[in-house]
């Protein structure tokens, strides 16, 4: 069951071996498998998002494998739960996604395969790539977290540390797993000038690794340093002590969008 | 003399104190089993004046470049003259 197409390419992978012929397609070089099985909502939900997704990068191979009808592949990749997905690069496992998380699976697709466009062009015009894709990814969020591993699952001490600090200061973060792209993981070393991970970053600029963050901690620096996660009970308290007078209303003073909103206001002007 | 290649906390001491004219460091071999691939460093020099945490800690980095590609985890502190003898006298 092909939707092949200029659309874009979703495929089935129906056995072991068709699934090792997918993988050595020589026209892709970025294939996701999304692993599911049928009695699941989730999994259906997921075909659906592969289908835009494969509309959105045609140059990305999309394949579904029935999780329980091709267990030798399930597995080999320890799919122990679906919606799985794996990522390949020329055949090799570069990255994996548990659950059914939408948001979290284009944000993958869109990072590996602006990867691939680094594939041709002279050196130069890569490196000069490679640096404009490192300054996007330092600058994709407020708060960036370059790590061994995920925030959930770290894959050295350093990170784990520097995880658990900022999560016990209720800092928002972004992480990129540097496993998951030996170019990242080489190049932001030379572009930051900065030789081990975990490496902080706050609006693109480098804050240092664990020993800072934590002399940051230690000084109270920290939470100056980093976007706090606002609790919605913070931020009404903020907002409702912002002036000695507050009034949440329809509209604005100008332009009181409803009746009543509009009356308070001639009322509060009127007593001055 | 150690065999050549091989880092020691050491031979670490003596390039940070050169390095950055150092006037006090200490290395310690945090590897298990001390096997030299992990080190916690404090440097104490007047180069780092005037300097945040992070150029001080990229001066290191400097000094180390070619030793840090053998170090496998590697944790710095890094003090002005000032601030150490501020710690030594609040010990």
């Amino acid at each position: 069951m092909a939707a092949e197409g200029g659309a874009g390419t979703l495929l089935e992978a129906a056995s072991s071996a068709q699934f090792q012929d997918l993988l050595q397609r020589p026209d892709r070089s970025l294939v996701v498998v999304h692993f599911w099985a049928p009695w699941a909502p989730q999994c259906i939900q997921m075909n659906n998002v592969m289908a835009e997704l494969a509309k959105e990068h045609p140059q990305v191979l999309f394949v579904k494998l029935e999780a329980e009808a091709v267990p030798e592949v399930s597995e080999k990749y320890e799919i122990s739960s679906v919606p799985t997905f794996l990522f390949f690069k020329n055949s090799q496992k570069i990255d994996r996604l548990d659950g059914a998380h939408a948001p979290e699976l284009t944000k993958k697709v869109q990072r590996h395969a602006s990867s691939l466009t680094l594939s041709s062009g002279s050196a130069d015009n890569e490196k000069e790539d490679l640096n404009s894709r490192l300054k996007k990814l330092i600058n994709a969020a407020p708060c960036m977290l370059f790590m061994k591993g995920t925030p959930h699952e770290p894959r050295c001490g350093f990170s784990r540390q520097m995880v658990e600090i900022l999560n016990k200061h209720n800092i928002v973060f972004s992480s990129f797993d540097i496993f998951s792209d030996e170019e990242v993981r080489q190049g932001l070393k030379t572009y930051s000038n900065w030789p081990t991970y975990p490496q902080l970053y706050v609006t693109g600029e480098l804050i240092g690794g664990l020993d800072i963050v934590k002399e940051l901690e230690a000084s109270g620096e920290l939470d100056t340093v980093c976007p706090k996660a606002h609790k919605l009970e913070d931020r009404l308290k903020e907002l409702i002590n912002k002036a000695p007078v507050m009034l949440f209303m329809k509209g604005n003073k100008q332009m009181a969008k409803c009746g009543f909103s509009k009356q308070i206001i001639e009322i509060l002007n009127n007593t001055g | 003399m150690e065999p050549s290649g091989a880092l020691s906390a050491e031979a670490l001491r003596e390039r940070l104190l050169q390095g950055l004219e150092a006037e006090h460091v200490e290395v310690e071999d945090t590897t298990p089993g001390r096997c030299a691939t992990s080190f916690k460093v404090l440097v104490v020099s007047p180069r780092f004046r005037g300097k945040a945490l992070l150029q001080r800690h990229r001066l290191v980095n400097e000094i180390l470049s070619e030793e840090l590609k053998c170090i496998h985890a590697f944790e710095q502190r890094t003090l002005t003259p000032e601030q150490w003898a501020k710690e030594q006298e609040a010990k």
